[in-house]
């Protein structure tokens, strides 16, 4: 029989082909490129799914394909690339290429059917940008995947400035390329320093970095340090070096300011790139080596409070936004915060559930937003839209069900990984303080979510029309409905991989999936399972009202009743007739959230007043590197022209120097070798 | 050919059979005699032309087979010693004489081109073949007179060939400077023989080595005979100090000739330089008469001067002309990495050097073939006035940009590998200051080889160039075969560098 | 030791014309006259500037000769042994032969140059002038 593991690389190269085609294909192709997109992006559905059924079967594996490098001396280091399938990147590559081929199909409607142009470049742009993410997923070390994710940053940068002609794109692309440059500034030192630390970058085995750092950790083996730091301190540090990249990519606070900006971006982009794949990534580096991470509580214990300060600071922006897309952005943002949060309490089953989760949810959110932007003629103002409902019900029903996953309603996707992330957050939370408070942040901001969310729903689909354009909207087709109705469905069902509550309170046993199936219950790769994790989690669990089975019901009705709470508060203010603007009420607080906290003024800021440091490098840079190359060189044209000059043009010179020359070659060696 | 591996050498046809690349240069260029003497009014420079390309192929030719068929190498019998032991037929000879072939059959195809109006072809064509037959000789020369007498016999019709344009002053002056210099770089060789003669009373290779442990008090004198031998290879070479007639005679002797000068008669300088070294004053090394430093010590001036001057001329010739000098240093290093004993790693830096001699064989003809074809459009010499030639001629112009490329030894190209093999043989003989040197010039070439491509391809036309309206088919394909010859030695090195290796590996044996 | 001989010889060989132009110098009597300067032309009174130009065909000629003097030069040690080497049994291959080819070359080189009209005295334009010039005087 055919193994599966065979095949991996062609689900990366299938959308990479899909690439060159449109890239060299330009306008000939049927549908400027998109029918090979979709056939590409499904084949590598295809076969990811054979991966995850094979990766049921216990045949998870890691492969080095090529080494690039290899370095000398005793020890050499080799820079490789290769594949690391296990549970987490086979489920990861499913997510992928699913919404990836749904995006394809929607981008027949969204683009195609509404004559933009330049469409091969788009499909090219998306088709790059599925390899490279795919890439990413099943890199098996982290030079590899730096290199993935740099590529994947270089696609959104491409797509978010795909419509160039106009003011906004290129300036958001711009935007988005430099912050998250910022942050992968620091990867890429982290990538150096995990080099030079552990001389491998490999994710699994028992020669890899996270297995070498618990060996140091534990005496067992010795590791480089800086300056003979403290291995705890050093391994900290490189840690946030490398969540440098991840909050950048996954747009934490305060590197989060790109991906509203991003936009700009045509709204299938949005869905695949910036709310369900992409973004991820920087979640998915940190479950990737979770087993490094969780070595260091300090390291776990940031990325908790930053995870958790960026899931309500977020919200809170999506409260006033008058745009769909940017409530949706805001919340984009908002929701990879509950993973981090996740990550950082040590709940990794629950980051990887609301990866999932939100993966399906945002991205029917964002097509359903798509769908309504055809409908009404690229307006993207909420209070231009209103009464939707009727006019077109599948995005309206599909929407709906995003919007009661996102809020976290029971039974809805989202409720199930959200619940799992506070429960996680909050049992090891109560001897944490730090984490504690991320905890209530996180918690905070599910009322908020509601509302937000709700809001958004009521504005666009219920009430009166308040525009022509509500009145009349554009009618969409198959191509966008599809789509929209697949998600919709995994909307509803996704939360149905993970039944831990039910679990715990029927005690129904094995309908905790997604547990199983992180915990290498089905076969994985030695290192990588949630049961390791958890034994190097440095938290310890604390319950509430004293059982584990009223803790999980205490969370989960406090988590649904807030988000209850903020539904309701978005019905009683929108879902009327002709809702008005409430957000004058807001006083002092309306400008600072319209203006998202003036984040974007700060970085701007920051950035003038730190115009000196740069100066100086770029005096440093002008004055003493070029200057020394400069002077290199002018040393050289100098010394040349000299030699030049020697070049007389007198023929009896030339002899005379060709004998002092002589002469000179015959003492110098007569007196070294002793002739005279 | 097996009578001919295994036969002894008496007869006549024998040595005739063994010369046979040699003896078919000289029978060729006595043919262009011959018809030019029954036709002397008739120009015939196709015919003429013909005819010595046909020479020139048919010795490329027997050379190549006779490599391949192992005539004269270690595996068939090894070397084939005639006329005494004053001329030896074995892998080194053959070759380089196939480099010389390959250039000559290069440059007479150009000739026919830039030759078109020239009253006379015939004596031309007669010159180059003459000079090449010599050539042929001194690589395979075993004595230090049969090197004299080569070296003298490929260098009179060079002095011709250079002052060939008899009207232009340019060329003539050149001419007379090489002649000079000429002149007394051959009293230099000759005085250097005569002294080495003194010491070891022979002149055959073999028996001067033979000598050289037993001169006694005469190292001296050996010394100061064998610094004036390296005078005379350093002259053939165009080597500092002796490197002072090449820029004058390069550019102001005919492109053609350029070619052939620069890049054959410096590597039938290299074959002697070589085998004269290598076989008979290697055990000089021993007595304290360190030629190896000798030659070190030329190889890092003459690269550094060499690339040094070629970065600030403005005319294209010129630049070209201390680029060759350069390349001279580089094969130089053949020479210097040679340490007593150390057969191997001699063999190795040695073989390096010829392979990058014959690399350098095509990429620098090339490139002074396409500056006969720009002389034959007559556009100017400056890098300004190359701007934008590759508009009106892009194939030339790409091929240029290959020759530049490679001569700078970009990785794309056969120089790139011939240039690696030579600075890695130099690493690992000890001498990592010779590679480094190396490397750091051919660095700084590529500044003023890019100049070239710059021209060419980004700038804008300054002048007009509506002359550029023929494709000369001689000097096209001349052209156009050098520069496919250049990308094709990258996939094609290995056969030429197990050659190259093979043949300086017979010569340490 | 035997270069402080070389080196005593060429002092002496720099020492022996330096010492004679002294030695004149101090003897001579000192008596400057105009006719002590002019081109000794064997005691004609000298003509015309000192530098002239000689027609390129004597060149030739003198190249031409060389060509035959150089054979003579190979020829002759050849003509000395070549019947002791037939008595000793040498083949006529290799005792004429090569002298034959080498012959052959020359004289192919010969008939070439004077096929291309090496040997032929050509006018130039100026000795045409001058010589209607002496003719019409």
């Amino acid at each position: 029989m055919v193994s599966a593991s065979a095949y991996v690389p062609a689900i990366v190269l299938l959308p990479f082909v899909s690439f060159i085609v449109a890239l060299f294909g330009r306008d000939n192709l049927p549908k400027r490129g998109a029918y090979g997109g979709i056939a590409a992006t499904a084949g590598s559905l295809a076969l990811s799914l054979w991966v995850l059924v094979s990766v049921r079967n216990g045949a998870a594996f890691q492969e080095t394909y090529y080494t690039w490098a290899t370095g000398v001396g005793s020890q050499p280091w080799g820079l490789t690339f290769g594949a690391l399938i296990d549970p987490l990147s086979a489920l990861m590559l499913v997510i992928v290429s699913l919404v990836a081929m749904l995006v394809h199909i929607f981008s027949l409607g969204y683009m195609n059917d509404e004559d933009e142009r330049d469409l091969p470049r788009y499909y090219a742009g998306l088709g790059l940008f599925t390899a490279s993410m795919l890439g990413f997923v099943i890199a098996d070390n982290l030079l590899m995947a730096f290199m993935f994710f740099e590529l994947v940053g270089l696609c959104s940068y491409l797509l978010i400035g795909f419509h160039f002609r106009e003011p906004g794109p290129p300036s958001a692309a711009k935007k988005a390329f430099l912050v998250t440059r910022f942050g992968d500034y620091f990867f890429l030192v982290g990538v150096v320093a995990v080099f030079t630390t552990f001389g491998t970058a490999a994710f699994a085995g028992t020669e890899s970095f996270p297995a070498l750092a618990e060996a140091a950790l534990n005496g067992e083996a010795t590791v480089w340090t800086p300056g003979g730091l403290e291995v705890s301190t050093w391994f900290t540090i490189v840690g946030l070096l490398i969540l440098g990249g991840v909050i950048g990519k996954s747009a934490q606070f305060p590197l989060h300011t790109w991906l509203p900006d991003a936009m700009e971006g045509p709204t299938p982009v949005s869905a695949l790139i910036h709310a369900a794949t992409m973004v991820a990534a920087g979640v998915y580096l940190v479950a990737r080596m979770y087993g490094f991470y969780v070595l260091s509580p300090t390291t776990m214990a940031i990325i908790a409070f930053v995870g958790g300060f960026t899931a309500l600071f977020a919200a809170t922006m999506g409260v006033v936004k008058r745009e769909l897309k940017q409530v949706l952005a805001y919340s984009t943002i908002s929701q990879y915060g509950y993973m981090m949060l996740a990550l950082g309490s040590g709940g990794y089953v629950a980051a990887v559930f609301h990866l999932t989760t939100h993966a399906f949810f945002k991205a029917l959110l964002f097509l359903g937003a798509g769908s309504v932007i055809i409908a009404m003629h690229h307006n993207e103002d909420m209070w231009d839209m209103g009464g939707l409902k009727d006019k077109m019900p599948v995005t309206y029903w599909t929407f709906l069900a995003g919007s009661l996953a996102l809020a976290g309603i029971f039974p809805f996707a989202g409720f199930w990984s959200k619940d799992e992330i506070l429960y996680e957050a909050l049992i090891h939370g109560l001897d944490e303080p730090l984490i504690l408070g991320a905890y209530v942040m996180g918690l905070l901001a599910v009322p908020v979510t509601a509302f937000y969310t709700f809001r958004m729903v009521f504005l666009t689909f219920h009430g009166e029309p308040r525009s022509s354009l509500a009145r009349d909207p554009h009618p969409v087709r198959w191509n966008v409905k599809g789509p929209l109705s697949v998600l919709g469905v995994l909307a509803v069902v996704t939360g149905g991989i993970n039944m831990v509550p039910v679990q715990k309170v029927l005690g129904i046993e094995g309908i905790d999936y997604l547990h199983l199936w992180l915990d290498n219950h089905w076969g994985g790769i030695e290192g990588l399972s949630s049961h390791h994790y958890a034994e190097l989690n440095p938290y310890s669990s604390q319950y509430l009202f004293g059982g584990e089975v009223s803790t999980v019901l205490a969370g989960a009705a406090v988590s649904l009743g807030l988000a209850l709470g903020g539904l309701a508060l978005a019905w009683a203010l929108y879902n009327v007739a002709d809702p008005a603007e409430h957000t004058d009420k807001l006083g002092g607080l309306k400008a600072l959230l319209y203006n998202n906290y003036y984040q974007d003024e700060f970085q701007v800021w920051v950035a003038d007043n730190t115009r000196a440091v740069a100066g100086s490098a770029d005096t440093f840079d002008q004055g003493v590197i070029d200057g020394v190359v400069n002077g290199v060189s002018s040393v050289s044209l100098l010394s040349s022209e000299r030699i030049r000059r020697i070049q007389s043009g007198v023929v009896s010179n030339y002899a005379l120097l060709l004998t002092l020359g002589l002469t000179t070659l015959l003492v110098v060696f007569g007196l070294i070798g002793g002739w005279f | 050919m097996s009578l001919l591996l295994q036969g002894t050498a008496t007869d006549w046809v024998f040595s005739v059979r063994a010369l046979l690349p040699v003896v078919l240069l000289a029978l060729t260029g006595l043919v262009v005699f011959g018809i030019n003497s029954l036709r002397p009014d008739g120009r015939d420079n196709k015919l003429l032309a013909l005819t010595s390309i046909a020479g020139t192929l048919s010795a490329l030719g027997v050379a190549i087979w006779y490599l391949l068929a192992g005539t004269g190498q270690p595996t068939h019998g090894g070397a084939i010693s005639l006329f005494s032991g004053a001329i030896i037929v074995d892998g080194l000879g053959l070759f380089f004489t196939a480099i010389f072939t390959s250039v000559a059959t290069l440059v007479i195809a150009a000739s026919y081109d830039y030759f078109e109006t020239d009253a006379n072809p015939a004596s031309f064509y007669s010159l180059l073949l003459l000079a090449t037959t010599a050539m042929g000789l001194m690589a395979v020369s075993n004595s230090l007179a049969t090197v004299f007498v080569s070296l003298e016999m490929a260098s009179l019709p060079s002095y011709a060939l250079v002052a060939y344009l008899k009207d232009n002053r340019g060329s003539v002056e050149a001419g007379l400077k090489y002649f000079l210099i000429g002149a007394v770089s051959s009293a230099v060789l000759a005085f250097g023989i005569s002294l080495v003669y003194a010491a070891t009373g022979s002149l055959l290779l073999p028996d001067i080595a033979a000598q050289i442990g037993s001169v006694g008090d005469l190292n001296g004198v050996l010394g100061v005979g064998i610094v004036m031998v390296a005078g005379g290879v350093a002259f053939k070479t165009a080597s500092v100090p002796f490197h002072f007639w090449a820029p004058e005679a390069y550019e102001g002797a005919p492109a053609p000739v350029s070619a052939f000068l620069s890049s054959a008669s410096k590597a039938a300088g290299f074959a002697v330089g070589f085998r004269v070294f290598a076989t008979a004053f290697q055990p000089a090394l021993d007595i304290g008469i360190d030629w190896g430093l000798l030659f070190g010590i030329l190889a890092v001036v003459t690269m550094v001067l060499g690339n040094f001057a070629a970065a600030t001329q403005t005319e294209v010739k010129r630049m070209l002309a201390y680029s060759s000098i350069g390349h001279a240093g580089y094969a130089l290093i053949g020479l210097a990495a040679i340490t007593a004993g150390a057969s191997a790693t001699n063999a190795t830096v040695m073989g390096a050097a010829m392979a990058h001699l014959f690399v350098y064989g095509f990429m620098n003809t090339g490139a002074f073939l396409f500056i006969a074809m720009v002389e034959r459009w007559g556009v100017g010499r400056t890098f300004e006035d190359y701007a934008g030639l590759a508009e009106r001629a892009p194939m030339a112009s790409l091929a240029m940009a290959v020759f530049m490329f490679s001569l700078a030894g970009l990785p794309l190209f056969g120089g790139f590998l011939s240039k690696y093999v030579l600075f890695l043989g130099a690493i690992n003989a000890g001498f990592w200051w010779l590679a480094a040197v190396g490397a750091v010039t051919s660095a700084l070439s590529l500044f003023y080889y890019s100049r070239v491509v710059k021209a060419l391809w980004l700038e804008d036309a300054t002048t007009d160039l509506d002359a550029i309206g023929d494709a000369p088919t001689g000097l096209y394909a001349a052209v156009i075969v050098a520069g496919v010859v250049t990308v094709l030695l990258l996939p094609g090195f290995g056969p030429v560098i197990e050659t190259a290796e093979a043949a300086a590996a017979a010569l340490f044996a | 030791m035997s270069w402080l001989a070389i080196g005593a010889l060429a002092l002496v060989g720099i020492a022996i014309p330096l010492a004679m132009i002294v030695v004149s110098a101090l003897l001579r009597p000192a008596v400057p006259e105009s006719g002590k300067k002019t081109t000794y032309e064997s005691g004609e009174i000298p003509t015309g500037s000192g530098r002239v130009q000689l027609n390129i065909q004597y060149y030739m000629v003198a190249l031409l000769f060389v060509v035959f003097d150089i054979e003579t030069v190979m020829v002759f040690p050849w003509a000395v042994m070549y019947r002791s080497a037939l008595e000793a049994g040498v083949p006529l291959s290799q005792a004429l032969l090569p002298l034959l080819a080498f012959i052959g070359i020359l004289v192919v080189g010969l008939v070439w140059a004077w096929r291309v009209g090496a040997v032929q005295w050509t006018r130039s334009i100026r000795a045409a002038t001058q010589k209607t010039e002496r003719q019409n005087t």
